[in-house]
């Protein structure tokens, strides 16, 4: 019964972004933005430190989104809408 | 059989499901966790947005954004 509960508690989504750290990840944010990085650290609120990390940021339809590099940065998880492994 | 949301939701764990967000967009996956902030992460999530779409291997799709299943 609880190592039942241990498993469970251990696939909590929060846990699974752990396997994510010093990975690349795809956050996608609000805004019409993204971000790719490896993530060097998150906490609950799903604020989040990228390194290497490019920002993508959407206009128009059919238009490049402009793109912004920066080698370390903070994401307030309040923006955060999704996480995924990056392909990069 | 129980129809308490937080017994719903452990129940339908490994099912198929779709997760509509605030923004319109739409996740469909197989619901592979959840936690009490609804949390959700989905294995082999797809993005519906329109017509177009765009698949992911796992996604993490934090609680706020979520509206139903």
């Amino acid at each position: 019964m609880s190592t039942l509960r241990t498993e469970q508690q251990s696939q909590e989504p929060l846990d699974l972004i752990r396997f994510q750290l010093d990975e690349f990840v795809l956050v996608k944010l609000r805004g019409a933005r993204e971000m790719k990085g490896r993530l060097q650290g998150y906490d609950s609120h799903c604020n989040m430190v990228l390194s290497e990390a490019q920002e993508f940021i959407f206009s128009e339809k059919d238009v490049e989104p402009i793109v912004k590099k920066t080698e370390m940065v903070f994401v307030r998880g309040d923006s955060v809408i999704l996480v995924s492994p990056s392909t990069e | 059989m129980s129809t308490d949301p937080s017994h719903f939701l452990s129940n339908i764990i490994g099912s198929s499901v779709t997760v509509k967000l605030h923004n319109g967009v739409k996740y469909a996956g197989v619901l592979q966790s959840i936690d009490g902030f609804m949390n959700v992460v989905l294995q082999n999530g797809t993005e519906v947005a329109g017509e177009s779409s765009r698949t992911y291997g796992d996604v993490f799709i934090r609680g706020n954004n979520g509206m139903y299943e």
